[in-house]
This record gives structure tokens, C-alpha cells and sequence, in this order.
């Protein structure tokens, strides 16, 4: 069994069209004449732009986490929940799965694709290799469709809309982090696409071909 | 009609992670040689799975819009709401827009994912996909789309947590919020497990 990679030819994953690939820009966006599908895009930046990114994320995320989310107002007693809280609130009425599936999509997958990054990432800036980037770097790839982040932010505005009605709420702290996380992660999943990430790696195994 | 290349004719993969393209010769069970993930030509057993995952949905997609989601009581006002109800309540109380967009994210998204799903399913199933460009493009957008209908599933929770007095819930949760997640998460599954190239394959060998 022989498996070797092509360089000349590169096959659209979503039509199977085969295209012949002359040069590899090092800043594109480059599409399937077929099917359109996004084929690879790379931004010939250093890492240092995502790890700066990833910083960031992290320290929003603790934020986020710390303070209280929302509070709410009726009849003069006050009552604050957090981001925890809200998946809580499953658990306690019965419902764990649901909880989960909040912890999971709202907090766990964007902190574990932050830790991942900045895992991979800060070593291939020194120069190291380190055990297992590979299978990170795939794990992530398939975790970042289950961060919801922005769909997390948009139900609390739904929830806020619906008790307003009802009773006093105000946003907290948590809220405005989480709404900065939100921006963050997206910005640093667009600076991280697979394709850069590749080639980050390919550059640190053989620095004379870096593209 | 223009024959087309494609990496099957050329005998060529392409790495479904990384999206390296690779040349296998040999065995078809092989590891990528960028990302270690595993090589394959067509994801195996795409379609079964997929349609297995969008008929569960599309069964539980009853209860889902039937049974209530939650109960309140006291604050809100003394009523079981499902997910529609949920949506007439907040055009009632004059918020038009987050109506609108609940209405959308909720009821039509999950629905038009079944719809598409199984209309791209049956169109291969029966070997003629006659427009696989407006198929893929209806996919995309199917996938794109999806995860905003974990909307209400993320605003129950923030309702259930706050609306509680002394530890007494007065926002309570009911199985049809487990329903409703339910399709969200399995409609998730099915796109995602869906090998998009399968519409294409028909237009090829044709």
C-alpha cells in the first residue's frame, strides 16, 4: 500500500472535482469551480496573531464564568444566575442531558478550543514539536461546529426580551464578557483555518520550504 | 454534458479533516499522511446513517411542537407553553422581531432541515440527482443554519435558572424541551455525517 500526498492536483472535498494547482498563494480564499465549496484559505501570518487571540478568549472566558450572568428584579427581591447556572437549572429540574448539552456547546467546547490552540500553538511558535498536535488539531476540527457561542448570546437576548415583560432585568458583567468571547473565539477560528494550521507545521519540520 | 475529473477517475483522496489530496494505492483502509486521520473515498455508510438520523428526527419533531416545552407559574402567567405558543406570547407582548426570529430559528429551520435532508436523500437513494448545484447549495445553507435552533433550548435554561423563588422553580421544564433538543442535536448529526460528494457522484458517472 502506497499513500503519498499530491501537490499538483488538489481534489474538492464536498464535489470530488479535481483541479490542477499551479502555486500555492500564500493569502487566499480559493473556491471549487464546481460546487463552490471553500477549498482552502490561508493568511501567511504567524501564529502570533492567533495565540494573542487565544489570550484573550481566555481571559474573557474566566470573566464570563466569574461574575453573575443576568438579574432579575420582581417585587423588590433580586435574583442573579450565572453562565453555570443556566445548565443547572436542567439538572435540577431533571432534565441532565439537557444540562449537558448546555455545559457542553456554551462553556466546555469554546474553553477546550482556546486550551487547544494555545496547547499547539505556543510550542510550534518556539519551535517545538509536541505529542499528540496532530490529533488535537483534528479533534478541534471536529469539535467547532458544537460551539454555540453566538447562538448562547442570542437566546439570553431572547430570555431577557421575554422576562422583561414581567419584571425588571439587567444584564451583568458575564453577559458583556461572554458577548467579547464571542467575537474573540470567532476571530480566532478565522485566523486558525486548517489549511495555515498545516502549514504553520509544515514550516517548523522543514523551515527552507515554508510557503 | 462536460465530463468532469474528478479525484475518483484520477485515483486520488481527499482527506476529509485536513483536505489534503492524496494518492492511495492499495488497501483502502489508510491513514492521511498530513493529519493521521483516517482515509477513506466516500464517507462509509453516509447515506444509512444520515437517513437513520433524519427519520429519529423527523418522529420526534411531532412531540417536539406538540408537548409543552416548559409551565410557569405565578410571574409569567399560569399556562404550559410549547415552543409555538412560546412565540405567540412574545408577538403578543409586542417584541415583533425576537418573535419573528424564535418563529424562524425554532419551527421553520428544524422543519426545512428535515424537508432538504430528505428530499437530497431520496434523490440519491432513487440514483438521479438531477440539479446537484442547487442541492449542495440548499445543504449549506441547511448546515449553516442549524445550530440557531439551539436558541430555545439556551433561553429556557437562562428561564429556568432565574425564575426561581427560594429555590422553588416557577419556570418549570417539560419533556418537550427533550424533544426539541433532540431534533436540534440529531439534525446536527445527520448533516454533519452526510458525504456532500454523493450528490455529485450521479452527475459524474452519468
Amino acid at each position: 500500500m502506497t499513500i503519498s500526498r499530491v501537490s499538483s492536483v488538489i481534489v474538492c472535498h464536498a464535489c470530488d472535482l479535481a483541479h490542477r494547482l499551479d502555486s500555492l498563494a500564500g493569502n487566499a480564499r480559493v473556491r471549487c469551480v464546481r460546487c463552490r465549496a471553500e477549498l482552502y484559505r490561508t493568511n501567511d501570518r504567524s501564529p502570533d496573531n492567533a495565540i494573542a487571540l487565544a489570550v484573550t478568549a481566555l481571559a474573557l472566558f474566566v470573566l464570563a464564568n466569574v461574575y453573575p450572568l443576568v438579574a432579575m428584579t420582581v417585587n423588590g427581591s433580586t435574583r442573579m444566575t450565572t453562565l453555570i447556572g443556566a445548565a443547572e437549572a436542567f439538572y435540577e429540574q431533571g432534565y441532565g442531558i439537557l444540562a449537558v448539552l448546555v455545559a457542553f456547546t456554551a462553556i466546555i467546547v469554546p474553553l477546550v478550543q482556546i486550551l487547544t490552540l494555545l496547547y499547539v500553538l505556543v510550542p510550534l511558535r518556539l519551535g517545538r514539536v509536541i505529542r499528540g498536535q496532530n490529533l488535537l488539531f483534528r479533534m478541534l476540527t471536529a469539535l467547532r461546529p458544537w460551539g454555540l457561542t453566538e447562538v448562547f448570546m442570542l437566546g439570553a437576548v431572547v430570555a431577557l426580551v421575554k422576562l422583561s415583560a414581567q419584571a425588571e432585568v439587567t444584564p451583568q458583567v458575564s453577559l458583556v464578557a461572554y458577548g467579547l468571547l464571542m467575537i474573540s473565539i470567532a476571530a480566532l477560528t478565522s485566523a486558525t483555518p486548517s489549511e495555515q494550521y498545516w502549514r504553520w507545521v509544515a514550516g517548523q519540520r522543514d523551515p527552507g520550504t515554508a510557503p | 454534458m462536460t465530463t468532469y475529473a474528478t479525484g475518483r477517475s484520477l485515483g486520488l483522496l481527499v482527506c476529509t479533516r485536513c483536505r489534503a489530496t492524496v494518492r492511495a494505492i492499495g488497501d483502502k483502509r489508510s491513514l492521511c499522511p498530513r493529519c493521521e486521520a483516517e482515509l477513506f473515498v466516500r464517507r462509509p455508510h453516509s447515506l444509512s446513517t444520515t437517513a437513520a438520523l433524519v427519520i429519529t428526527a423527523a418522529v420526534l419533531y411531532i412531540p417536539a411542537n406538540l408537548l409543552p416545552v416548559m409551565s410557569t407559574h405565578e410571574i409569567l402567567s399560569d399556562d404550559d407553553d410549547t415552543i409555538l405558543s412560546g412565540v405567540i406570547s412574545l408577538a403578543h407582548q409586542g417584541s415583533w422581531p425576537i418573535a419573528l426570529l424564535v418563529f424562524f430559528a425554532s419551527i421553520v429551520v428544524p422543519l426545512l432541515k428535515l424537508v432538504a435532508l430528505g428530499d437530497i436523500l431520496f434523490a440519491i437513494w432513487r440514483g438521479r440527482v438531477r440539479n446537484p448545484r442547487q442541492r449542495s447549495r440548499l445543504f449549506r445553507v441547511v448546515e449553516f443554519v442549524g445550530r440557531w435552533s439551539m436558541l430555545d433550548v439556551f433561553a429556557l435554561s437562562l428561564l429556568a435558572s432565574l425564575v426561581q423563588i427560594q429555590s422553588l422553580a416557577l419556570v418549570q421544564v417539560r419533556p418537550g424541551a427533550f424533544a426539541f433538543a433532540a431534533v436540534v442535536v440529531l439534525t446536527m448529526l445527520a448533516a454533519q455525517s452526510f458525504d456532500e460528494r454523493l450528490l455529485w457522484d450521479a452527475e459524474t458517472d452519468g
